[in-house]
């Protein structure tokens, strides 16, 4: 096994009670025992459960060249569920996690004060946060990116509700909230820790014919079940959501965004202080937002509110847009929205004709959380297949013994774990 | 022969930046590649940089834009500083399949022109 070609090897343990941070080889024989992402996080939850641990975690493919290798997973005890959930991020933030030099980061016991953490050259700092603690999302981000210098830095941050530990609330990836249904914001806030910050300028070794592997898989999924489709439109007309919802989606929407290395674009840039096809740079400030949650979108169109600008006072605010929904306001929110599970509700179980129903759903997004691939991807793209995953973990990190029959049990036992 | 960008077929999944990195020094990451991605995060404005032998080339979702050496980036931002300093892109001339940023992109964004 050669893990440089997938890993950093480099787990850090932040200690909030000590506000000390220390390192620890991932070694191969985590490795062979979880593979990565919630395979890993899951063993360490266990190790160090007695101390409330929040996980962040890279898969085995983030940050690859392996199609939808963008996702990272959070992981903890959910305040609403009592039971370990996975959630995953993606962006760009579990690749640049991963660039910083470290794979997964244990934060353990709580601040007695607001802090920050800040990952970067391989360095940790825990740097106060009171400046930003009870600020919302958007201002906390533009004012950590002002604070380290650099507007390409990534964040899992919170707001104010997650500061209340309120079960509505959600953590955020950078502006735009996240497939947070389980409140592990809030896990954030009772460790009063505002913000993971986020600068990767690392690499990662590449296995020969990786690339070319990955380049022909991209064209495979191009040319499958998601030719011909087109943005969180045709997903949602997919899933059955309301048509009012996605005629109002459809209106404002300014441009599809992808994850780091996704061939969907799955996320819809959203404008409503401004033209949805203006394109010069020189327009509105903040001219709206970007939507990956469909459901949450359709809820709060559902709530009767104005779902673009709503979706922002959620995302300011740091709330689950379904649970705002339901309470039918964006701010004050303290229930959750039901929708709490191991693996993130945001995810549909069938798009563009995949699902095979509940196990084959829960296995492909064990699968995700575990490789690092885009939960929704995963879903909507048959192509790639569980051999064509042992094939890639076999060539990526030239270990020739890795099988089906491993894949599945890692997967499984991730299942186990959270059920 | 040049790279060309049509932006507004990019969806900013950067995949290419990092393909470029991989034709350069056989790694995955971004900062040695000739491509940059450039980014106003809240406003979703986005497009691709390419650093040139001679010139860097713009492509924007308003157009392309070609500047020379000590023209103004106009609205580039802090992130597109480092692409000064960059590899000038080859169009991958030593790979028989073509260039590996080309290949990469799901999304037909770049092409070789000239």
């Amino acid at each position: 096994m050669e893990l440089m070609n997938n890993y950093k090897e480099t787990i850090l343990i932040v200690d909030l009670d000590a506000k000390q941070c220390d390192t620890e080889s991932l070694s191969e024989d985590m490795v062979a025992a979880g593979l990565g992402g919630a395979g890993i996080t899951a063993a360490l939850y266990e190790r160090y459960k007695d101390r409330d641990p929040l996980i962040i975690g890279t898969g085995f493919f983030t940050g690859t060249f392996m199609p939808g290798g963008c996702a990272g997973v959070v992981s903890a005890k959910s305040p609403v569920s009592g039971k370990l959930c996975h959630v995953p991020f993606g962006g760009y933030a579990a690749v640049e996690l991963k660039l910083t030099g470290f794979d997964f980061v244990v934060v353990l016991g709580s601040s007695d004060s607001p802090v920050r953490l800040w990952l970067h050259d391989g360095l940790s700092d825990i740097d106060d946060a009171s400046d930003i603690w009870g600020k919302d999302v958007w201002d906390s981000v533009d004012k950590i990116r002002e604070a380290y210098g650099d507007e390409m830095i990534q964040l899992l941050v919170i707001g104010p509700s997650a500061e209340a530990q309120s079960k509505a609330a959600q953590f955020s990836v950078n502006y735009w909230g996240s497939f947070d249904k389980a409140a592990l914001g809030a896990v954030f806030g009772a460790k009063k820790l505002k913000a993971i910050a986020l600068r990767g300028l690392d690499s990662l070794d590449v296995a020969e014919g990786f690339f070319g592997a990955c380049v022909d898989l991209k064209n495979a999924i191009c040319s499958g079940a998601i030719s011909g489709k087109s943005g969180l439109k045709d997903i949602a007309r997919d899933i059955g959501i309301d048509a009012g919802a996605i005629e109002k989606l459809a209106s404002m929407t300014h441009r599809n965004n992808a994850a780091y290395n996704c061939p969907y674009a799955a996320a819809a840039f959203v404008k409503y202080n401004e033209a949805p096809s203006a394109m010069d740079m020189k327009g509105h400030p903040a001219p709206g937002c970007l939507i990956t949650d469909i459901r949450g979108f359709a809820a709060l169109h559902g709530a009767g509110l104005d779902a673009g600008q709503a979706m922002e006072q959620c995302f300011r605010q740091g709330i689950e847009p379904e649970a705002a929904a339901k309470a039918g306001k964006t701010e004050g929110v303290s229930a959750d929205a039901g929708k709490a599970a191991a693996f993130s509700t945001a995810v549909p179980a069938s798009i563009f004709g995949s699902g095979q129903g509940d196990a084959w759903w829960q296995k492909r997004q064990a699968l995700a959380a575990v490789l690092g691939i885009d939960p929704m991807l995963m879903v909507m793209a048959p192509e790639i297949t569980e051999e064509k995953i042992v094939a890639l973990v076999q060539m990526s990190a030239e270990w020739d013994e890795f099988s089906a029959d491993e894949l599945n049990r890692i997967a499984a036992d991730v299942i186990a774990k959270s059920a | 022969m040049d790279l060309k960008v049509d932006a507004r077929k990019c969806t900013g999944c950067r995949i290419c930046e990092f393909a470029c990195n991989y034709h350069q020094d056989e790694t995955i990451s971004s900062i040695g590649s000739s491509l940059m991605f450039y980014f106003e995060e809240k406003k979703n404005y986005y497009g691709m940089m390419v650093k040139r032998a001679k010139t860097l080339y713009l492509g924007r979702p308003e157009g392309e834009q070609l500047l020379k050496p000590g023209e103004q980036i106009e609205g580039a931002g802090a992130s597109a500083k480092p692409i000064l300093l960059r590899v000038a892109c080859d169009c991958c001339e030593d790979e028989d399949d073509g260039p590996l940023c080309v290949r990469a992109c799901p999304y037909g964004v770049l092409s070789l022109e000239g």
